[in-house]
């Protein structure tokens, strides 16, 4: 049971379920937060390899610390950026925010 | 520890996982989805516990759960109007309420069953042929076995310059952030 298919099949699942989030919200920043799902299921992978398969050095929890900057970089630009398109447009669904500050329709 | 005693607790860390991020991405009021969020990272950080990371499971719990969600939470607080029970501007789950609504979260549900179908298999195929091989370093995964890794070796040095390199990156992202935030005009 604990072995490396069964964690890969964790970490796909949980990109899968990320993709689902993606798909089905309307907010950019609930948007983001599957995003960081997705994230977790590559982490997962990383950590699971890691253990499973290189049993000599910790190379898959380096990257998995490069992962972590990544996604608080990403996080932080992001949200402000979601922050400055609320102050403009009241609103952060990516539909309304497709049509580029054009109010028509 | 015996494998016997990991597989189980591998299986109820996995369920909680997935069940959790189901949870996060169905649903309704944003704040309980990054809450929940959060407290999925509990079975993960306990996934890389038993997975011997020991320092990567206090980074789960310390960077990603105090720090980054943190700063989503506070995001959706900041443009989170309260009177309209929970729900952030645009977020009103599916754009047609009733039938069609609950018609689109299905078909997106059987989407992902359907790749899950698909995807998992041959994954799974290809890393049960994959041998494992054991772990052989002391200390594995311990804070003093990173620092080694990093900081010790000189043949790592590209390890260690591209884990320095990270810090140019939060500084670009501190530039942005504050660059973003001024105001327009200003």
């Amino acid at each position: 049971m604990f072995n490396l298919p069964n964690s890969l099949a964790l970490s796909l699942l949980l990109v899968l379920i990320g993709c689902l989030g993606m798909l089905r919200r309307r907010s950019l920043i609930l948007i983001l937060l599957s995003v960081e799902i997705i994230l977790n299921g590559v982490n997962i992978a990383l950590v699971s390899f890691n253990y499973f398969r290189w049993g000599t050095t910790e190379t898959g929890h380096y990257l998995y610390m490069l992962s972590i900057g990544v996604a608080a970089v990403e996080a932080a630009v992001g949200l402000s950026m979601v922050i400055v398109l609320f102050k403009n447009f009241h609103d952060i669904s990516p539909d309304r925010i497709a049509k580029l500050g054009e109010s028509g329709s | 520890m015996s494998p016997q005693i990991l597989d189980p607790l591998f299986a109820i860390a996995a369920l909680g996982l997935i069940a959790l991020s189901l949870a996060v991405v169905l649903a309704k009021n944003p704040v309980r989805s990054t809450l929940l969020l959060i407290l999925s990272f509990l079975p993960t950080s306990f996934l890389y516990l038993m997975l011997q990371a020991p320092f990567v499971a206090i980074l789960q719990i310390l960077v990603y759960g105090g720090a980054i969600m943190m700063l989503f939470t506070f995001v959706i607080m900041m443009i989170n109007p309260a009177p309209k029970g929970g729900e952030i501007p645009g977020e009103t789950a599916p754009i047609r309420p009733g039938a069609a609504g609950f018609l689109r979260t299905a078909l997106l549900l059987s989407l992902l069953a359907a790749m899950a179908f698909i995807v998992v298999p041959p994954v799974y195929r290809a890393a049960s042929a994959i041998t494992p091989t054991p772990i052989s370093k002391p200390g594995f995964g311990s804070l003093a076995s990173m620092a080694d890794l990093l900081f010790r070796d000189p043949a790592n040095n590209p390890l260690t310059v591209s884990f320095e390199l990270i810090s140019f990156l939060i500084l670009a992202g501190i530039i942005a952030a504050i660059n973003f935030s001024r105001r327009r005009g200003a």
